[in-house]
């Protein structure tokens, strides 16, 4: 009855170990080689689809790490799309549950652009992260691993989580 | 032992063994690590081991670190995850797989010596590769190889009448006159080597010819750039907004003298260029800044020419002139395409069967007209093949290789030659994200009471473009309110009564009972919000100017966020617009910090763009500020009535 008891106990704790091991490995399901990128254009408001093709790393931590890097980059020059500041970069992104950490490098304080360029960056930012693909509903922001309130004279509330409801 | 003591341990282990492995084909690796000169010194890396024809050499390197930085190019990776991302600093992203040999330079797909391996943060990447990504090409000498900057990018696109011509190299240019008329330009680029053709004609309505020619040393080299405009046309240079890109912009007058598209060579005959595109010595993926916006139906492709290509593959060379997004697929029965929307053809179709390779036929269609013209280039293979797709100096190259393919990928997708077109883009209207969450607040305990915050102040000056600084229209603004309010009979109180940040202890020492000034941004926009939280006020209104970094952004904005904001924001918006005479920017929903933290109706107003030309001139005017100010005034009365009524009401 003992050995019987601690053979359950063993089912259940490989059982668990592997449900872990699933749920913080398993890969993004992607219709095709692609995900999504938003920008927001020139009007502040309007969100554009953007998509970029993947290298073959599927997993989610490097499929948001790469969308986010994507979105900070932004599209290619010429299109017309409110951007983060030049030099502007990911530093690491962390997908716990469904929210996604960001850590941006400390450009994106660079310049004061006013409420217009925080709000849509942020936005294309927020929106590309909690695209269906990578689970994540909410994100929360820091600056160079700090947790901020906002960007220096800002006005967009960072130190909670954003998500596209924020917008 | 500890996990730096492990990460260290394993990071040595890593780079021994990448010694080894040089060490075992053949040679030591120390003794073959190339002596490398970028900008007139030597670029000195503290571990780079020369692999399969590249460079070895990790991200945290002090001399990559070196070498980025002049290039304006920084590195994104972070442990545990595959995908290290370079952006370039005219904003191209090229992206390596932990593991994979292949890599995209602005989506376009490139293929490694190796792969990138990882060890804990750090990453060892293909140095020569991505130096090529950047524009950079090693250039070996007898004792030495040159990391030479190039021109990278010749981008030809035409409208009606006018023809934009753009070069962008891997630094900021250096460019001399040697000649010029009318209708023809010769310029000098010092200190950068060419990866372009040697010449091109050009599909487009202002210029026949394009030719550029390299001379000097390798370790200065110069490019010479002659464009010939059509017969009559006149130029000009367009001022560049980045320092690496210069446009030239040729114009027909009268009626358009169209260059003639280029004949395509016969079959297997076309000659070869003298540079090098897989991987891309250059890549046309930028788009020049001052030229005018890509529309559909802009791009065409001008050639197709089919050769043979390395070993025995098989290289299809598409020239395109203007900028386009495209899609590839492959399918199941040794089909392969690609789609080039928005994009013409300037010739007919092609039907071709080429006598080597793997390739069985080629096609190429106009497929689709009006408002969604595409190209599709189809080819039907012997088996599964290899299929690469690189840029070129002209457009792409998309290569057929005899052996089968590793990766059975079935679509991807890229732009080429500048900006993306995106016919799919879809708009979103705002609010459409979903409503905001419920919100509680009291009702107002001094119901005469109105605050106004005028944004910024004292060394948070906000946003400054054109001579103009937020903190100071803000704060006028701001004091023609109170007068207008009071004079109707409100109380008015400001977050600050002069040019000094609220959070500052002279200003704001009453509301703190230490005394002292708040240490961070959140209590700095709570002291703000708190002047009207604690003294029970009936409305909040914040005073902002706004600035973007476009130029076309103009207009004002009424930004709310609580629920019963949105009415408040409503009657501002009706009475400031015809008021002030702006563009009327709409009231949107945002997270912005002090309307979500007043426990009051509150709005924060972006009255103008201070980076647009004409919002500049109307705040230079003492009487636009007025007519803002009257025009909140007028807000509040249509929202709250007057005070004495609605005080009553609130007893």
């Amino acid at each position: 009855m003992r050995w019987s008891r601690a053979l359950v106990l063993v089912v259940l704790f490989v059982v668990a170990v592997a449900v872990a091991w699933w749920y913080t490995h398993r890969q993004v399901a992607l219709v095709d080689d692609t995900i999504v990128v938003y920008y927001v254009k020139d009007d502040g408001t309007s969100l554009v689809p953007w998509r970029v093709s993947l290298g073959p790393a599927r997993d989610r931590a490097s499929v948001a790490f790469y969308a986010a890097t994507q979105c900070v980059a932004g599209p290619p020059e010429g299109t017309e799309a409110v951007r983060f500041p030049l030099g502007t970069r990911v530093r690491a992104v962390n997908v716990v549950g469904s929210t996604a950490d960001v850590d941006i490098s400390k450009d994106v304080a660079s310049s004061a652009e006013g409420g217009f360029a925080e709000s849509a960056e942020f936005k294309a930012l927020v929106w590309t992260l909690t695209q269906p693909s990578l689970h994540v509903t909410a994100v929360t922001v820091r600056i160079d691993g700090a947790r901020v309130a906002t960007l220096p004279g800002g006005h967009l509330e960072l130190d909670e989580p954003l998500s596209r409801s924020s917008f | 032992m500890n996990r730096s003591r492990v990460r260290a341990f394993s990071r040595s282990a890593a780079i021994a063994a990448l010694v080894l492995f040089a060490g075992a084909t053949g040679a030591r690796a120390q003794d073959r690590t190339p002596n490398l000169w970028f900008q007139g010194t030597r670029l000195n890396f503290a571990h780079a081991v020369p692999m399969q024809g590249d460079l070895a050499v990790s991200t945290r390197d002090d001399g990559l670190r070196r070498f980025l930085d002049r290039l304006g190019a920084s590195v994104s990776y972070q442990p545990q995850q595959r995908y290290v991302v370079i952006t370039a600093q005219d904003r191209r992203t090229i992206v390596f797989t932990i593991g994979d040999p292949a890599y995209t330079i602005a989506g376009v797909r490139a293929q490694a010596p190796f792969a990138p391996t990882a060890d804990g943060g750090d990453v060892v990447l293909p140095f020569f590769a991505l130096a090529r990504a950047l524009y950079v090409e090693p250039v070996q000498g007898s004792t030495e190889t040159v990391l030479q900057p190039r021109i990278g990018v010749l981008d030809v696109r035409s409208d009606a009448n006018r023809t934009f011509v753009t070069v962008r190299g891997a630094m900021p240019l250096v460019t001399t006159t040697n000649a010029e008329s009318p209708d023809r330009l010769q310029v000098s680029f010092t200190g950068l080597g060419s990866s372009l053709a040697p010449s091109r004609r050009s599909a487009g309505a202002a210029v026949d010819e394009i030719d550029v020619a390299v001379g000097g040393s390798p370790r200065v080299p110069t490019t010479t750039l002659t464009i010939a405009g059509a017969r009559g046309t006149t130029h000009r240079i367009v001022p560049a907004d980045v320092p690496d890109a210069f446009t030239v912009v040729f114009e027909a007058h009268g009626p358009v003298a169209q260059a003639a598209p280029p004949t395509p060579p016969p079959l297997g005959s076309s000659p070869p260029t003298a540079t090098p595109d897989y991987p891309p010595g250059g890549s046309p993926q930028t788009p020049p800044t001052a030229a005018p916006p890509v529309v559909a139906g802009r791009a065409t492709v001008t050639d197709l020419a089919i050769e043979p290509g390395a070993g025995d593959s098989l290289a299809i060379r598409v020239s395109l002139s203007g900028a386009t997004a495209y899609e590839w697929h492959r399918l199941a029965d040794n089909r392969w395409y690609i789609d080039f929307e928005n994009t013409t053809l300037t010739g007919p179709g092609r039907d071709e069967r080429p006598s080597f390779g793997a390739v069985e036929s080629v096609r190429m269609r106009q497929l689709g007209t009006g408002d969604a013209p595409t190209v599709r280039i189809a080819f039907t293979m012997t088996g599964e093949q290899r299929v690469d797709l690189g840029p070129s100096d002209t457009g792409i190259v998309i290569t057929v290789f005899s052996q089968p393919a590793d990766d059975l990928t079935r679509i991807g997708t890229g732009q080429t030659g500048g900006v993306p077109v995106m016919p799919s883009a879809t708009t979103f209207e705002p609010g459409a994200a979903g409503s905001p969450a419920p919100w509680k607040y009291g009702p107002a305990t001094n119901p005469k009471l109105i605050v106004i915050d005028p944004g910024h102040g004292g060394a948070d000056v906000g946003t400054m473009h054109n001579g103009l600084t937020e903190k100071l229209l803000t704060f006028d603004i701001a004091q023609r309110l109170r007068s207008i309010l009071v004079a109707a009979g409100w109380t008015v109180r400001m977050t600050r009564d002069n040019d000094t940040d609220p959070v500052s202890t002279d200003n704001l020492s009453h509301m703190h009972a230490d005394g002292k000034p708040n240490a961070d941004d959140r209590a700095y926009l709570q002291t703000r919000c708190d002047v009207a939280n604690n003294a029970g006020a009936r409305l909040f209104i914040s005073i902002h100017v706004n600035s973007a970094p476009v130029e076309s952004a103009h207009g004002t904005t009424f930004y709310w966020y609580k629920p019963q904001d949105a009415a408040f924001a409503q009657a501002l918006e009706k009475s400031v617009i015809p008021a002030a005479g702006t563009f009327d920017d709409g009231t949107r929903h945002e997270n912005f910090y002090v309307v979500r933290h007043t426990t009051m109706p509150a709005v924060l107003i972006e009255t103008a763009f201070v980076t647009n030309a004409g919002d500049v001139g109307l705040l230079r005017q003492p009487s636009f500020l007025q007519n803002v100010a009257q025009g909140i005034a007028n807000g509040v009365k249509a929202y709250a009535g007057v005070p004495s009524a609605n005080a009553l009401s609130q007893q």
